[in-house]
């Protein structure tokens, strides 16, 4: 193998897209985070500039991946940042400056920015006219509240809630926030839209290549086939370049430029394009004397921005994984997507585990206190084992989270003395239904393998390759892997969820047979993975396949100040079988980093629905100064196990697992990021616990804090 | 780079020249120094100039001499230059510590000496460092010359006292006669800028405290230190300023912490800046710096 394209600078990007005669676009953001579009003036703006308005996109329809919500230009700004209008240029440069010469008069509405406050009575529609359910590309029947802003409600009923409570000998109560993050990947968004015969066709570095199409086709009108998505390697992603993002508006610029246009967006416009999805979730937990778990209630207020997106999605993952890998006989789960008139939030690497795992773990660790028993033994018995079944229904298999949960207590050596420790479990799902197709031709001197799956830096091309090598019997050199392409590609659902190893693997096993059974020329394989959960009830197969791991942390706390040293943290992930292990240890190393980040200093910061600090200078990503004193983890493999994916499965638990080493000092955080002026808040407010008990030794202090304001 | 117009690139090879340009041209030309800061400020659409006067070509200001016992450091001297000069390492410990400090090493490579006063950014690490070992700005013009504090120099946010036609063209730091530390308070990654800044610097007898990220301008009161004058400085003393120095001190509200977080701070963090350089003595020229100085 020579270099690594992307070492020797050789990668093309979508950023280095050029195509012959091509415009360059800038968008018109709306300033106000909720405003009706009165007027566009365009008469400022050079005579060698297209500009898009909204006469031109009169045609045009309502698109969505799970809720057809959102217009190729908005007539209601409903965030800060959301695109009115736009012009194509001869440089990107000429663009950006005719695009401030575009008058846009507004008339200002009210806005909200809360999830709690914007399910409350008399909070302002942001959808008034509700929208509708996409169907087709989604995996979840959207359940929207007619005449509130929520567009989805997922609930999960398991047992009998109200028996289960009244079984429960010690039942705590606590509320926890989340805030929105960045995906903040290296490469902004960019693409080219072209038109040629009234057939679209865009280079985007994209993760949901069919999901892209479908959604340009119905916003264009037009049959699937007559959309072509070329998706292009990305400098990152994270969940950041999902289903349709900056390619619509650019697409409608296309046309009426009647030229190709690209667009490279800058990283302000990045903060108000796709965020992760900000929450408030309250859990109660029931447990009896002995520890044993009986019944768990949960109530998410999840805050999908101004647009729908994947936000369903999002709180049903949510919803679910908050119940966590446990027994427990009654469970409720009451999961809201909620629309605020904050900047749409969407996929982000673990797709909503990290906030429900982040407020379920850390209660694990308060009922454990009142139970007087120790954490870890607390979950040892009360988790899934092989044969179990799960609040929804599935008979769990090769189940191995007391594993991953011993293996991460072991590496900080919990057992002998868990002051400064803490310790997270997780269950997480797959996206299912799904289904992945891919097929094998021979070529030269060796294969062609063409998929939908997107290399994000992920290494997915290297996975196919290194599977292919081992099945067909040929050097991993030998297999080439084009980049995706509608035209040529066979179908996928997308690559999200650390599914395309584990589904492209086992499609590749059926088309190698294939090939072999035909002749050795070509061969085609596809998987389907049945599913989906009832959003009523919660009940149905919310993963054919589950992601299983744990994480444990080991803090000390300069009480003075609030700041905090990691002196040692340790992500353990099931893989079932490793193919890449480089790969894969890279993809656990970079989880728990980014998991770093949400946990200490990470967060969206808003004020009035303005994003404040939308510059990697004021909004802070983990540096290479930041990690642990001693930052391991591994990798729990099984003989003949199947593969298990495995890209996002220790960054979930890595908040929980600090705030659980700082909850065994006695300090309590319900907020993320525990940033160090929140650690010194709690450090003073056990000191006046502690004060308080002093006093009157009697007067039990409750631990248990209600979220603020919230109403079930 | 702001807007379709070409921006205008002026780019002197000697001091006399830029001096001549910037006489000439005052306001109606940026000076761009490592660019580091101007760049962010650019991109961000919060400055557009139409005319850039850059001091890159301009080898007179990259020097780092001793004269007498005084460092001089040309106003394009690199933070990474003097986190590694062999001279200010042994010399004048406590910058190299500070200025190694700042963000990363790509930013170190290109953000300046000079550039990062003229900034006037109360959220850098230099100024308040600076101001404790009792620099001074050396500013030029077809006028004159004159040597400014650093607390004359930094007027207010990003607001300085150099006038039109003159340039920040050196930092002049005295000899280092007692011990001096650094300490770099970051509530967030390991690359942000300080939540609290306080460098502490003992000099024949003399205490110095400044307190940087914190307000407008660093934060430097001379009646507290003068507490801290002769003989080594016992905890509570150092104690006692920190008290007066969070209590005196109005703190500003950022992402990086609020007013009363940061009050917390300054008091913990002067008191332990007091105590490092405290601990031997009255710093009557024994041991140059203090030991650690960071967090």
């Amino acid at each position: 193998m020579g270099i690594d394209p992307r070492v020797a600078g050789a990668q093309r990007y979508s950023v280095d897209l050029e195509r012959p005669g091509m415009l360059h676009a800038a968008f018109v953001r709306s300033p106000h985070p909720h405003a009706r579009v009165l007027a566009v003036d365009a008469s400022g703006v050079p005579s060698d500039c297209v500009t898009l308005l909204p006469d031109d996109v009169q045609d045009l329809h309502l698109y969505g991946c799970q809720v057809r919500d959102e217009p190729v230009l908005t007539p209601l700004a409903r965030h800060a940042g959301d695109i009115v209008a736009a012009v194509a240029a001869p440089t990107a440069e000429a663009a950006k400056a005719a695009a401030r010469l575009l008058d846009v008069r507004y008339e200002e509405l009210p806005a909200v920015f809360d999830p709690v406050q914007a399910v409350s009575p008399g909070t302002p529609l942001i959808h008034p006219d509700g929208a509708l359910s996409a169907g087709e590309a989604v995996s979840i029947g959207v359940r929207p509240l007619a005449g509130t802003n929520v567009c989805h409600r997922f609930r999960l009923v398991h047992g009998d809630l109200t028996a289960g409570f009244g079984e429960a000998d010690v039942v705590v109560q606590q509320a926890f926030r989340t805030p929105g993050a960045a995906h903040a990947p290296m490469e902004p968004h960019a693409a080219v839209a072209e038109w040629e015969d009234g057939r679209l066709t865009i280079w985007t570095g994209t993760q949901t290549p069919f999901n892209l199409r479908g959604d340009l086709a119905v916003a264009f009108g037009l049959e699937e086939e007559r959309v072509r998505i070329i998706a292009i390697p990305m400098g990152g992603s994270f969940g950041a370049k999902t289903f349709v993002r900056h390619e619509a508006p650019l697409a409608a610029l296309a046309r009426k430029a009647g030229r190709p246009v690209k667009v490279v967006l800058d990283r302000t416009e990045e903060f108000v394009t796709l965020n992760r999805h900000p929450s408030v979730i309250r859990v109660r937990l029931g447990a009896k004397r002995d520890g044993t778990l009986v019944a768990k209630e949960l109530d998410c207020w999840v805050d999908t921005g101004a647009y729908a997106d994947c936000g369903p999605g999002v709180a049903t993952k949510l919803g679910y994984a908050g119940v966590g890998p446990y027994r427990i006989p009654h469970v409720r789960v009451d999961a809201l997507a909620i629309y605020t008139n904050l900047p749409p939030n969407g996929a982000f690497r673990g797709y909503g585990a990290m906030q429900s795992i982040w407020a379920s773990e850390r209660t694990m660790d308060v009922l454990a206190e009142r139970l007087e028993m120790s954490p870890l033994e607390l979950r040892r018995k009360n988790l899934l084992r092989d044969g179990d079944v799960f609040a929804t229904g599935e008979v769990m298999h090769d189940v191995q989270f007391e594993r991953c949960l011993q293996a991460a207590a072991d590496a900080v050596d919990y057992e002998r003395d868990p002051r400064g420790k803490g310790l997270c479990v997780l269950l997480k799902g797959m996206q299912t239904p799904s289904r992945a197709a891919i097929s094998v031709e021979r070529a030269g001197v060796g294969y062609v393998i063409r998929s939908a799956a997107c290399e994000m830096g992920q290494g997915v091309r290297r996975s196919l390759q290194l599977m292919g090598a081992q099945m067909l019997g040929c050097e991993p050199g030998q297999i080439d892997v084009p980049e995706p392409d509608t035209d040529t590609s066979p179908f996928d659902t997308r690559t999200t969820s650390s599914r395309s190893t584990h589904m492209m693997g086992r499609a590749l096993e059926v088309a190698v047979r294939d090939l072999r059974a035909s002749g050795g020329e070509r061969g085609y394989g596809e998987v389907h993975n049945e599913g989906g959960l009832d959003p009523d009830t919660g009940q149905g197969v919310a993963s054919t396949h589950w992601h299983q791991g744990a994480a444990a942390a080991h803090v000390t706390v300069d009480e003075e100040t609030g700041k905090l040293t990691i002196e040692h943290l340790h992500g353990v992930a099931y893989a079932g079988r490793v193919v890449n292990r480089e790969g894969a240890e890279l993809q656990n190393e970079g989880s728990m980093i980014m998991g770093l980040g949400t946990a200490l200093f990470e967060a969206i910061e808003f004020a009035d629905g303005q994003v404040t600090n939308a510059n990697l200078s004021d909004y802070n990503l983990p540096a290479i100064g930041d990690l642990p004193k001693r930052f391991t983890h591994e990798l729990i493999e099984r003989e003949g196990a199947e593969v298990h994916g495995l890209g996002e499965t220790v960054l979930p638990p890595v908040p929980a697992a600090i705030g659980n080493a700082l909850f065994s000092l006695g300090l309590e955080l319900h907020e993320l990021p525990m940033s160090a002026e929140r650690v010194l808040a709690a450090v003073d407010a056990r000191d006046a616990r502690a004060a308080a008990a002093d006093s009157a030794p009697e007067a039990r202090v409750p631990v248990a804090v209600d979220g603020q304001g919230l109403s079930g | 780079m702001g807007g379709g117009t070409a921006v205008e690139w002026l780019a002197p090879s000697s001091l006399e020249e830029a001096l001549a340009l910037r006489a000439e041209r005052g306001g109606d030309t940026t000076v761009v120094a490592g660019g580091s800061f101007l760049a962010i400020l650019m991109n961000q659409g919060f400055v557009a100039p139409t005319s850039l006067l850059s001091l890159g070509k301009v080898q007179e200001l990259r020097g780092i001499d001793v004269v007498d016992g005084e460092l001089r450091l040309g106003a394009m001297v690199s933070h990474r230059a003097v986190e590694r000069d062999p001279v200010i390492r042994r010399d004048w410990p406590v910058l190299s510590r500070a200025f190694g400090l700042v963000a990363s090493p790509r930013v170190r490579n290109q953000a300046t000496v000079g550039g990062v006063l003229a900034d006037a950014d109360y959220a850098s690490d230099p100024p308040a460092v600076l101001c404790a070992v009792n620099a001074r700005a050396v500013l030029r013009s077809p006028r004159g010359v004159r040597q400014v504090a650093i607390d004359e120099l930094i007027l207010g946010f990003y607001e300085t006292c150099i006038a039109e036609d003159e340039l920040l063209t050196e930092v002049r730091v005295p000899a280092a006669l007692g011990p001096a530390v650094y300490r770099k308070f970051r509530s967030r990654s390991s690359e942000d800028r300080p939540c609290v800044a306080v460098a502490a610097a003992r000099s024949a007898g003399r205490l110095r405290v400044v307190v940087g990220a914190c307000a407008e301008v660093p934060q430097h009161y001379p009646d507290v230190c003068a507490e801290g004058a002769d003989g080594p400085i016992d905890d509570a003393v150092a104690r006692e300023i920190g008290a007066v120095y969070a209590k005196r001190m109005a703190p500003l509200s950022d992402s990086r912490g609020s007013a009363e977080y940061r009050r917390r701070v300054v008091a913990v963090e002067v008191r332990r800046a007091v105590e490092m350089v405290g601990a031997d003595g009255a710093g009557n020229g024994a041991g140059r710096e203090g030991a650690g100085g960071e967090e």
